[in-house]
């Protein structure tokens, strides 16, 4: 049997709403603490992919770090109604660079 | 006798001829002065002597009285709190005499005959008596009972005994056939001194130090080196061990360095109280100097009057350790002789027989079941600094001590320039000793002792791997765990390992206490991987109040070491409470 992860989205609740019309799990946090106790609570129960906007994943860094080293959940930075602070585009050009030697993109 | 004349003039080396009676290593009288010195090759009638003082001054024509005994010392009460110089002369009585700096020819018995001691008689009258067996007694010093032996070969039943006050050359005790006794016995410095046999060494020597009692263990009647190059701390090492080693009696040689370091033991000693006596250290002690402005040939010798002396406190059953500080000036002495005796020359200009010569020293500590019917057990531990030019342990000297003794404290410059102090790598430093050790730790210890000091050494290792990958790719590339490791290794570092020399409490440590504190230690390490586990963040692992506490446990005085304990249980409660609250400070 294939066991099916699930995905979700945590962020501030304006920006996250529209997820659920998308069948996604939706937590709206408030402040670090929360953000991140969500985080390490969906990590724990079979979320495989979670999304979660710039600005809330500035407030928790290490947590973020933390899943960057392991297979699941994939923690994927998203922009926010408020615009988009290019964390997210970073990484990806990081990863990139760790991947190929050079930045291709 | 027949009496030689000066040939040759050069430095401390004298060639004498007309010297076909002599021997080889009998002492001899250069010029009228008297000046003492010692052959140390025959080729027909011309003999080389090494002399022990000055030679300026002396010249070809003069002669050479030969004694007929070889280079002795004398041994009875007297020794102990006495400062000698290399050929055992007494340098406070020539200093009453002669004033600061050593002059030629000056003659005063190597122990007080003035002096009246107060002999208490063991052996009674009747008492057949056999060589090694005491005879009686002396209260040398508060902590030190003398006792007077039956010198080596002699045999016989005691005639006459008795107690009273007498000059160490005194006649206490005559035999049936006549032999009279005395307490002052006379031993030639480079003939071991004999015992019945040897028993393998297993307890260890506690010396209060850290990273010594804990990782690399000596065993009373054990043999160490201790190198390093210069400003790593040797110096100091071995001070620390003179005082705080648990041997009943401690022989300071200072070969060949500072004048101003045997002026540290001079002062500093006398007020240090000894944790098991409650005596000062002085009482215990006996110095031999020769610093680096004395006659050099006397420097070969002082390593053989102190491990003499050092060998007769042994065969009264007594727990001895001597320091030799340090072996590479003896070693240098050696191949000054040799190069002016024109030998060929090996390694580095050191003679060829320097291995020999060294395994000769070292060979005599063990720890024996002495002479004597009442088979004392004695201890003789060696513990010699080396100071191999540039720190470099390639060169010969050290190579011929790590050959031989069997445990090695290599200080390292690049740690004492961090100010980890004692620098004792961790990484190459080892001791043979410690399986034995092991045992005898788990056993009078804790039983976990060898459990958590294997640990200890492992986190020690991974952190030394884990090192080169931060040095390579940063920090931060690291797991949690493994940045766990990094400071739960750092902690064992600065902790456990780290010791103030010069602090009051911290300068020494029991056994009790360092078993504790190492548990702290790991402790912590435990602990932070469990809270790891339980999804908490390693930021929150570090900042913790309790860290403190876990740092300054080494400066917790040896009756408040219970503390100690307190703080392990804090420990596991802070962890249980943030494990509780979801890995989350607040903060």
């Amino acid at each position: 049997m294939i066991y099916m992860y699930k995905i979700g989205v945590i962020g501030d609740k304006d920006s996250i709403l529209p997820f659920k019309a998308l069948g996604i799990d939706v937590f709206p946090v408030i402040g670090p603490e929360e953000a991140r106790k969500t985080l390490d609570t969906l990590a724990k129960s079979k979320y495989g992919v979670v999304f979660i906007t710039e600005q809330t994943a500035q407030l928790i860094p290490e947590s973020i770090e933390r899943y960057n080293r392991e297979p699941v959940p994939a923690v994927i930075l998203i922009p926010s109604n408020q615009g988009s602070l290019h964390i997210g585009l970073n990484r990806i050009n990081e990863n990139v660079e760790k991947a190929v030697g050079s930045n291709i993109l | 006798m027949k009496v030689g004349k000066i040939l040759k003039v050069s430095g401390p080396l004298v060639v004498a001829e007309g010297m076909d009676e002599a021997n080889v290593y009998d002492v001899v009288q250069v010029s009228d002065r008297k000046l003492i010195g010692e052959i140390i090759e025959m080729r027909g009638d011309r003999a080389s002597i090494q002399v022990y003082e000055e030679t300026t001054g002396i010249g070809p024509g003069e002669p050479v009285y030969t004694t007929g005994e070889p280079l002795s010392v004398e041994l009875g009460p007297g020794l102990i709190e006495s400062m000698f110089d290399g050929i055992q002369r007494p340098l406070n009585a020539i200093m009453e005499q002669v004033g600061d700096f050593l002059e030629k020819g000056v003659v005063v018995p190597s122990l007080n005959r003035e002096k009246l001691w107060h002999f208490t008689p063991v052996a009674k009258v009747g008492d057949e008596v056999k060589q090694g067996d005491v005879l009686g007694t002396v209260q040398e010093t508060s902590v030190v009972l003398h006792k007077i032996m039956v010198p080596y070969g002699k045999t016989g039943v005691v005639k006459d005994i008795k107690e009273g006050e007498f000059k160490v050359d005194e006649t206490v005790c005559v035999l049936e056939n006549g032999e009279e006794l005395t307490m002052l016995q006379k031993w030639p410095v480079r003939r071991q001194r004999g015992y019945q046999n040897k028993i393998n060494p297993d307890e260890p020597l506690i010396t209060g130090q850290r990273v010594i009692d804990t990782f690399f263990p000596i065993t009373k009647g054990g043999t160490a080196a201790v190198p390093g190059p210069f400003g790593s701390g040797k110096t100091v090492v071995q001070h620390q061990l003179a005082k705080w080693a648990d041997s009943e009696i401690v022989v300071y040689v200072g070969c060949g360095e500072r004048g101003n370091e045997m002026t540290d033991v001079l002062l500093e000693f006398p007020e240090i109280k000894d944790p098991k006596t409650g005596e000062s250290l002085m009482k215990r002690t006996v110095l031999i100097a020769n610093t680096s402005n004395m006659p050099v040939a006397a420097r070969e010798a002082s390593i053989y009057t102190g491990i003499t002396i050092a060998e007769y406190f042994r065969d009264m059953g007594y727990s001895v350790a001597i320091m030799a500080d340090s072996t590479s000036r003896w070693a240098e002495a050696l191949r000054e002789m040799s190069g002016r005796l024109e030998e060929m020359p090996g390694d580095e200009g050191y003679p060829a027989y320097l291995g020999s010569r060294a395994a000769e020293f070292y060979e005599r500590a063990g720890k024996v079941k002495c002479y004597g019917s009442d088979d004392r057990i004695g201890a003789l531990t060696i513990i010699g600094a080396v100071s191999p030019p540039g720190g470099d342990i390639s060169e010969p000297v050290s190579q011929a001590t790590l050959r031989i003794v069997k445990v090695f404290w290599g200080l390292d410059a690049s740690l004492a320039y961090r100010r980890h102090f004692p620098a004792i790598n961790w990484m190459n430093s080892y001791s043979l000793y410690q399986s034995k050790v092991d045992g005898w730790m788990d056993k009078n210890v804790d039983e976990g002792f060898s459990d958590n000091r294997t640990k200890a050494m492992s986190l020690l290792q991974e952190e030394s791997s884990l090192q080169e990958i931060v040095r390579l790719v940063g920090r931060d590339s690291l797991s949690e765990t493994d940045q766990l490791k990094l400071e739960a290794a750092k902690s064992i570092r600065e902790d456990f390992l780290q010791q103030n020399a010069f602090h009051d409490v911290d300068t020494y440590a029991s056994l009790e206490k360092q078993n504790l504190m190492l548990d702290l230690v790991l402790h912590f390490y435990d602990e932070g991987l469990r809270a790891l586990k339980n999804g908490m963040y390693l930021n929150d692992l570090m900042n913790l109040e309790v860290r403190d506490r876990i740092a300054r446990a080494k400066y917790l005085e040896e009756s408040d070491i219970a503390k100690i304990k307190d703080i392990k249980v804090a420990l596991t409660k802070v962890i249980d409470d943030l494990i509780a609250e979801g890995g989350i400070l607040n903060a």
